[in-house]
């Protein structure tokens, strides 16, 4: 009990004494986390505002009225019905003359009063509103719906649904690809920083062996520095992004289609786990760097002198 | 307490530290290990701490064969062994007061045994009022001082000395060697590496001359001039390891009182050390 106690205290100890290296490491860690965490809340944001634009309607098939060849409401219900059971649709919705005029009011009812006087209520086709499961697939569903009689015409997200998808996947990518590369230069970056420390107390090494220290007496002191150095380097990451990426939302909110806002408990998840990261890296630092010293001093480590 | 037999060892590249060394030191003894610079006294007191692994031979400390001691048990080796060096071998970061209490950590003393048994060292040593400081700022002899009261505190049956005067000058030697003096009284066996002929022949004590790795001398009470010229015009005849192996010392009455008058055998705190940083 009395050992553990030693070896805690020896660590804060040895923390407050090495105050310099001691910033450098911390700073090391909060330095490369935060643009791993940065590039990982990038990506967050990349695919929520992609997800979004995603959501909704991806193809209107504008129906035909009865008088101009079309099918009656039943018979257009029946088509919806049919156009649901494909296997690349989502989900369907069917709008009537009456839905579209209150949608064109909607649309323009405020910036266009004289627009909405003007239309006839009964002018605006019937459509059926389809989304897909996968937009990727829209091209199968235009051509089916085309070459239906009572279609009169197909619109659809088309070419910016494939230039968006597309390039959501490749941003995706690369926020994943930047946030894991910074990570593992994180980890070398935060091993050598502790290799370092370690390595200006060397000597100190060799004279805890002499004493007849063993290996685990010494390590622990050490790696437990390694590990509150990671989590405060993390911690201090974690709240940096978060801070930042607050005050983005409030700029964000001036920007319409962009949605900057990224929930509380993505932040605690992946928080967590990068302080976690931290700790590791800074285990792994300490372990890695002492190793060396601990193997010399069995050997030949200590100097010879006279 | 602690025997050395047909000790060899051979640095990488060839050179040789020990040429079949025979030693045997007695529980209590107090020896010298003297001869030039090079000539393998250090390398036999590393060999003993296992700090080096050994080409050839044997070596018993306190009954147990070090040389076929397993790596993770060297660390208990060593706590049953004090050591003092040249070049003091203090840590740092810690105090006078902390590096003493080092020693009694490694082996999970609580805090209350701790306290007294460092304050009593302290007090040995004669640095009681130094508890605080930090070896950077002590003299020379009082950094000395430390490394002897940390190897000392949990008083290990054997004390290892390698060049303990080698950075001090003579009158502050003087009071190292007094206190090296007052443990072997308590019954500590003490081994030292030196080149310092003043104090050899001061303590008359057993002396054991070392020259190219090999024992060419080993004398009861002995001095260290006569090392040279033995080794020259005895060196052909004196085959190492054929060494008659020095009876245990007991300094005859009179001897002991010689080394009484030449280091005095007052309090250790005296005189010699009192520069300041």
């Amino acid at each position: 009990m009395s050992r553990v106690a030693f070896l805690m205290r020896e660590a804060l100890v040895n923390l407050r004494r090495n105050a310099l290296v001691v910033v450098g490491a911390i700073l090391a860690v909060f330095i490369s986390l935060s643009l791993a965490f940065g590039a990982l809340v990038l990506n967050e944001l990349v695919q929520r505002n992609t997800l979004t634009w995603q959501d909704g309607t991806h193809v209107i098939a504008w129906l035909k009225d009865a008088d101009q060849g079309g099918l009656e409401t039943a018979g257009q219900l029946g088509l919806m019905e049919e156009i649901q059971s494909w296997e690349q649709v989502e989900t369907t919705r069917y709008v009537d003359k009456l839905a579209a005029f209150q949608e064109f009011e909607l649309l323009f009812g405020e910036r266009r009063p004289e627009l909405v006087q003007e239309i006839n209520p009964n002018a605006l086709p019937t459509s059926i509103r389809i989304e897909l499961t996968d937009i990727d697939l829209y091209r199968d569903v235009v051509f089916r719906l085309q070459s239906n009689p009572a279609v009169l015409n197909v619109t659809s997200a088309g070419e910016q649904i494939e230039q968006l998808s597309s390039l959501s996947t490749v941003l995706n990518v690369l926020g994943l690809g930047l946030a894991v590369l910074l990570g593992i230069s994180a980890v070398i970056l935060i091993a050598n920083t502790i290799r370092m420390a370690i390595y200006a107390r060397r000597d100190e090494v060799s004279i805890m062996k002499l004493v007849g220290a063993s290996n685990w007496f010494i390590r622990v002191p050490f790696v437990l520095e390694g590990m509150i150095e990671g989590i405060l380097g993390a911690g201090l990451a974690v709240l940096t992004v978060w801070i930042a990426s607050q005050n983005l939302v409030t700029v964000g909110e001036a920007i319409p289609l962009l949605t900057l806002d990224i929930p509380t408990s993505f932040f605690i998840q992946w928080g967590v786990l990068f302080v976690i990261f931290g700790a590791l890296a800074g285990i792994v630092g300490s372990v890695v760097g002492l190793s060396k010293y601990l193997r010399e001093a069995d050997g030949s480590g200590v100097p010879v002198t006279a | 307490m602690i025997r050395l037999q047909d000790v060899t060892k051979v640095y990488e590249g060839g050179t040789v530290a020990a040429r079949d060394v025979n030693l045997d030191i007695q529980r209590g003894e107090f020896v010298f290990l003297v001869g030039p610079s090079g000539s393998g006294k250090s390398t036999l007191i590393r060999l003993m701490l296992r700090q080096e692994p050994i080409t050839r031979g044997k070596i018993w400390v306190a009954g147990k064969d070090i040389t076929a001691l397993p790596n993770w048990k060297v660390p208990y080796l060593r706590r049953s062994i004090g050591t003092v060096f040249q070049d003091f071998k203090l840590l740092p970061n810690k105090t006078v007061a902390e590096n003493i209490a080092f020693t009694l950590e490694v082996l999970g003393r609580p805090r209350s045994v701790i306290r007294p048994q460092v304050e009593q060292v302290l007090d040995l040593v004669g640095l009681d009022g130094k508890a605080d400081r930090y070896p950077r700022q002590l003299s020379g002899g009082e950094q000395q001082r430390v490394s002897v009261g940390r190897a000392f505190v949990n008083r290990p049956p054997i004390l290892l000395a390698d060049e303990p005067t080698g950075n001090l000058d003579p009158a502050t030697s003087v009071g190292i060697m007094k206190l090296l003096d007052r443990i072997n009284r308590t019954g500590t066996t003490i081994v030292m590496a030196t080149h310092d002929h003043a104090i050899v022949d001061a303590m008359q004590r057993r002396v054991v001359a070392v020259e190219n790795g090999a024992v060419v001398r080993d004398d009861a009470t002995g001095r260290y001039e006569t090392t040279m010229h033995h080794a020259i015009d005895a060196g052909s005849t004196i085959v190492p390891g054929d060494q008659p192996v020095g009876a245990p010392p007991e300094p005859t009455p009179e001897a002991a009182e010689q080394a009484e008058h030449a280091i005095g055998s007052e309090s250790p705190d005296v005189e010699a050390d009192g520069e300041q940083e």
